[in-house]
């Protein structure tokens, strides 16, 4: 298991309380889970995508993670509508646990861009983590 | 919270850690639980085991106590005719209590004829010994020991076990001669527990088990709690060339599930033991109806109606439900009808049109010569009422459902019962 200083958590994306992590990409955020998360979890078998289209809430359910060790839900970071979904990961879930965060799981068209904000920077999230 | 003689080892590995039977165990290392069940599919894992439990019985009485607590027939359990366990041989059994309930499987091995060594789970050294104690009316002449946490122990298991082991033993050819399954060679203690002489090259004594924890070809290893990190050690860097890895309790779990083994306390338990995939560790007589001994927990057996039922399923695709209060088993039409014992996914399996196929089934066998499984969820479920195999039922946590099939068999081409000669090459 990784130690907490060895955890790799860039600058750029705003991260939740349950380990997801949300990037902007032009008009678009794209969303994964954090380096903490994927080792936590451990080897990632399965990974269960939104449809393109639906629609969440900040903090919905959008798609589970099967891990070796459990089933975790994704809460999606952002409220909107999902654009685009990581099709390679339904071949090759392990892409999550290889990079976290080239990995990408779903893409989300904002309808409140400004929740962005609200999301923890890498420093406070590390905090957090830190307990 | 208690440790083996290897946790510094697996901490200094970076293992993810977490507490198993009273002991901080390692669940998998970086290499990731999946390569670690797949190192044993198709070349060699070691698993650090010393938290389980080692008791030995010693003096003239020790097969009649056996006989009356320990659920196997000591007199006639070897073979398909039967035969006496004899010096050199073990068998797979429980302890059951007045009730008829599981306190804990063990191996129980036979060194002479009058010196017996059970193994049984991490914590259960000291109340098997004291279950012993309580129903041992011959004093002296069942002299029960618990060497819990003074022994030392590891499981190298895979196809490739044979020709890793044999490189730090001195006349490995000898030792693995003639070791069929469920038998064994050599003492970890041999001034306390007489065998054959089994050592490393350095004359560390040890014994080697043909058993395992994983359905697959392999040994248990025996030996004092300080030369533990240096076999273990050895063991990795002998088995370097063919990708032995070390693998953790998760590795062990997925493997143990998917060859249709029971983890004592989840999948057979203080319940009755009854209907359920392993009752062959019950001495029934040829016509299958009466048993031939009686023993603590029989007769409660045998009273029993309408007992429970448990059975083995294999899901379509790795998803698994997560055990918790809300976990439970449907029909297809939504009616609760069991709960979930075990529910893991098997790494080395996929279904190909239908058929579970693992990465050990030959080609001409139905493996297709490009076979990346991605896995099937699988283990053991308890119903009201049995199902027949290839029936289809239901496991939710109260919000996911998940088809799976109710089977007699998981995980194919296992390797464990493989004739020694064939794996000597492996």
């Amino acid at each position: 298991m990784k130690e907490i200083d060895e955890l790799l958590l860039p600058e750029d994306l705003g991260y939740t309380d349950d380990h997801e992590w949300a990037q902007k990409t032009g008009e678009t955020f794209r969303v994964g889970v954090s380096d903490y998360a994927q080792d936590q979890l451990g080897d990632i078998v399965f990974v269960e995508l939104p449809e393109v289209g639906d629609s969440f809430a900040k903090g919905d359910e959008c798609g589970t993670l099967e891990s070796v060790k459990a089933v975790s839900e994704l809460y999606t970071p952002l409220s909107g509508e999902v654009v685009a979904v990581n099709e390679a990961l339904t071949d090759n879930p392990e892409l999550i646990n290889e990079d976290p965060y080239g990995a990408w799981i779903l893409e989300i068209k904002p309808s409140a861009p400004a929740e962005f904000d609200t999301l923890h920077k890498a420093a406070a999230y590390l905090e957090m983590l830190k307990g | 919270m208690k440790t083996t003689p290897l946790h510094a080892w697996h901490v200094g590995q970076n293992a993810n850690m977490a507490e198993f039977g009273g002991y901080e165990m390692p669940l998998w290392y970086p290499a990731g639980a999946k390569a670690e069940h797949l190192a044993v599919i198709n070349a060699a894992g070691l698993f650090d085991t010393t938290h389980m439990a080692v008791l030995t019985l010693q003096g003239a009485k020790v097969h009649d106590l056996l006989q009356a607590c320990f659920s196997k027939d000591l007199d006639r359990c070897i073979g398909p005719q039967k035969g006496p366990l004899v010096t050199g041989r073990c068998v797979y059994g429980v302890f059951l209590d007045e009730s008829g309930g599981v306190i804990d499987d063990a191996i129980v091995y036979k060194c002479e004829n009058d010196d017996y060594m059970i193994v049984v789970n991490a914590s259960m050294g000291g109340p098997i010994a004291a279950h012993l104690q309580k129903n041992n009316p011959f004093g002296d002449a069942a002299r029960i020991v618990d060497w819990t946490d003074k022994v030392g122990k590891m499981d190298i298991q895979g196809p490739k076990a044979t020709a890793i082991l044999s490189r730090v033993l001195n006349d490995a050819d000898q030792v693995f001669d003639k070791m069929v399954y469920f038998s064994f060679k050599g003492s970890f203690a041999p001034a306390e527990l007489a065998s054959t002489s089994v050592s490393l090259k350095d004359g560390t004594p040890l014994m080697v088990s043909r058993t395992g924890y994983t359905g697959e070809f392999g040994f248990e290893l025996f030996i004092a709690p300080e030369h533990v990190e240096r076999l273990w050690n050895e063991l990795l860097t002998a088995g370097a060339e063919e990708g032995i890895i070390a693998c953790g309790l998760a590795a062990r779990d997925s493997l143990r599930a998917g060859a249709g083994l029971p983890l004592s306390h989840q999948d057979i338990g203080p319940w009755l033991f009854a209907e359920n995939p392993w009752l062959f560790v019950l001495p029934l007589d040829e016509s299958g109806s009466s048993l031939t001994k009686d023993c603590i927990g029989f007769s409660a057996l045998q009273a029993a109606k309408n007992a429970e039922v448990t059975q083995a399923f294999a899901g379509f695709d790795p998803r698994k439900i997560t055990l918790s209060d809300k976990a439970h088993v449907t029909s297809p039409d939504g009616e609760p009808i069991g709960t979930i014992l075990t529910c893991t996914t098997d790494m080395a399996i996929d279904r190909i049109e239908g058929t579970i196929v693992s990465l050990a089934t030959p080609v001409g066998a139905g493996r297709p010569e490009s076979f990346t499984p991605r896995g099937l969820c699988c283990g053991f479920v308890r119903l009201k009422k049995k199902m027949d195999v290839g029936s289809e039922i239901i496991l939710t946590d109260g919000k996911r459902k998940l088809k799976v099939e109710i089977r007699d068999d998981i995980r194919p081409d296992r390797t464990a019962r493989k004739p020694m000669k064939t794996m000597l090459n492996a």
